[in-house]
């Protein structure tokens, strides 16, 4: 019984994680075209990844667009939790309903409806748009974990706080927010990952000049069959599992998950 | 302290206004367009939605891939949770983090992967002709087989993740009291295991459907426009077609789906809470 859950537990990871060891090999092929096992190994592949102007521009937009719209969901989002948790006003259900809503619309609706009653109504330029819907997508997450800090941190030192002499805000910054700060961190972390690796909300909103790194990647992967998606895929996956052992080491980060 | 309702309302008002103005209105202009025909409302877009084959195809093959891919998660996710579970607490942390790093790479990345591994010039292709099992390589991609296996990797950890935590707050001596009892091993699981661990099923199952109806990465990659799910479709007829129309007939449906499985799941999980407290 123990052993066959093992077994169980090997393939599943063997399964999951597996693929990522074949896509950097693939990627360090010295081959012309996509194979596996790959027709010997060099870094050319690898080199090409960083002289596509398309990926360039794209991992530039993405990176911006990731940190943008992470700090404005938390900026919003900040406030909205401590006040649903602290001051319980009329109506919190409704609002809480409002915020998460964005959790069950699938992303290229949102694109789509971006696109078609923001963008083009209003002239709102696309970059903007992105913005928004990313933002849109991530108050959720962003609210949702906050929250969960603030429920673990007791309301009276606050109060004691207040009592001695600092203001509502000298209280919120200087006791309330370093200490959901380890929160607020997984938030970010969270929040950047979501939005750099967001396909369906950025699918209508992007064109030619204005494209997000992973739909840059799915374009070219339909007109070129060389390993350099391979190689720059690995170099993402490799990216993000720098980003996880840091964030595990630093927050334990799977606790948020 | 916190009786100032006002400020509360002040420290909401950006968040709720930005979700609202930017979010809430645009989509429901959109999905709006799915009742609207010039002068008036109408079901009218339904039916010719549904009139077409293609269509019909398409919506079933999302909801079939959508239920299989839940189900195998859930089996599957049982066992891999219980093996995490027992493997004590030092492995276990080590475990769920690398159950939880798939999810932070990009599903681009991910999908891509399968594309090498199942592509005609792949590693099973490739396998199967140095064994001398094939002559001419197999066709893999484009499949409904290929966007199932996406789908499974990419999901399976939201299963096993809620999973594993509802099975850490399962009393440890409740399935060895059981079997001391006589209970079978089948009747141990359905009896014992299931009844309490269902909140994590409910959770996971809920992540897993809703993630494989609406997921647009792993059908566009691996299924390409021969196996087209809700949102490839979606796609299509808006980028080849203009079609509006359809595109909110689309996401109505989508929307419907994916609340309707969030509310019913999560009813039938409090509904038999209640009857079992009750007995």
């Amino acid at each position: 019984m123990r052993s066959a859950g093992h077994l169980l537990l090997a393939l599943v990871l063997v399964f999951l994680i597996g693929p990522f060891v074949i896509i950097c090999i693939a990627g360090l092929s010295g081959g012309e075209t996509l194979a596996f096992p790959p027709e010997g190994l060099s870094l050319r592949w690898v080199a090409k990844v960083f002289t596509v102007d398309s990926f360039r521009a794209a991992f530039w937009l993405s990176i911006t667009l990731a940190l943008g719209s992470t700090a404005v969901a938390l900026a919003l989002g900040i406030p909205a939790a401590y006040a649903l948790e602290r001051y319980n006003p009329p109506g919190a259900e409704v609002v809480r309903n409002i915020v998460t809503a964005p959790i069950v619309v699938p992303g290229i609706i949102v694109g789509l409806a971006l696109l078609r009653h923001l963008v083009i109504p209003l002239g709102i330029p696309v970059p903007v748009a992105l913005v928004i819907g990313h933002t849109a997508l991530l108050i959720p997450y962003a609210v949702r974990v906050v929250s969960g800090s603030l429920v673990n941190l007791r309301p009276d030192i606050e109060e004691a706080a207040v009592m001695l002499g600092a203001s509502r805000l000298q209280a919120f910054f200087k006791v309330v927010l370093p200490n959901i700060r380890a929160g607020i961190m997984a938030a970010f972390i969270i929040g950047f990952i979501t939005s750099f690796n967001q396909v369906p909300v950025s699918l209508f909103l992007t064109g030619p000049g204005v494209t997000t790194l992973p739909i840059d990647m799915m374009f070219y992967m339909e007109f070129n069959y060389d390993p350099s998606v391979a190689a720059l895929s690995g170099l993402l996956a490799l990216m993000s599992l720098g980003v996880v052992m840091v964030a595990e080491k630093l927050l334990g980060l799977s606790r948020y998950v | 302290m916190f009786q100032n309702r006002r400020l509360g309302l002040l420290l909401l008002a950006p968040a709720t206004i930005f979700v609202a103005l930017g979010f809430i209105v645009p989509v429901l202009i959109l999905l709006s367009g799915a009742f609207r025909a010039e002068g008036g409302w109408t079901l009218g877009h339904y039916l010719e939605f549904f009139a077409q084959p293609l269509n019909r195809e398409v919506f079933l093959r999302t909801f079939r891939l959508g239920l299989i891919v839940t189900a195998v998660s859930a089996v599957v996710g049982y066992g891999v949770a219980m093996a995490v579970v027992e493997a004590g607490p030092k492995s276990k942390g080590r475990l769920v983090a690398l159950l939880v790093l798939p999810l932070m790479i990009s599903p681009v990345a991910r999908t891509y992967a399968w594309l090498v591994i199942l592509g005609r010039t792949g590693f099973v292709n490739v396998f199967l002709t140095d064994i001398g099992l094939i002559d001419s390589p197999l066709r893999l991609l484009f499949t409904e087989t290929a966007v199932f296996i996406g789908l499974i990797q990419l999901f399976f950890p939201l299963m096993v993740l809620p999973l594993i935590s509802s099975l850490e707050n399962l009393p440890r001596d409740v399935i060895p009291a059981a079997r001391v009892l006589g209970a079978s091993w089948p009747a141990v699981f359905f009896k014992v295991v299931l009844p309490l661990t269902k909140e994590g099923l409910v959770v996971g199952g809920t992540l897993v459907f809703v993630g494989s109806l609406t997921a647009y990465v792993t059908p566009a990659i691996l299924g390409g426009s021969k196996v087209l799910m809700l949102e490839t479709l979606l796609y299509q007829r808006v980028s080849v077609a203009n079609d509006f129309a359809s595109a909110a007939v689309i996401a109505v449906i989508l929307i419907v789906m994916s609340v309707a499985t969030n509310v019913l799941l999560k009813r039938l999980a409090s509904v038999r809470r209640s009857k079992a407290e009750a007995k």
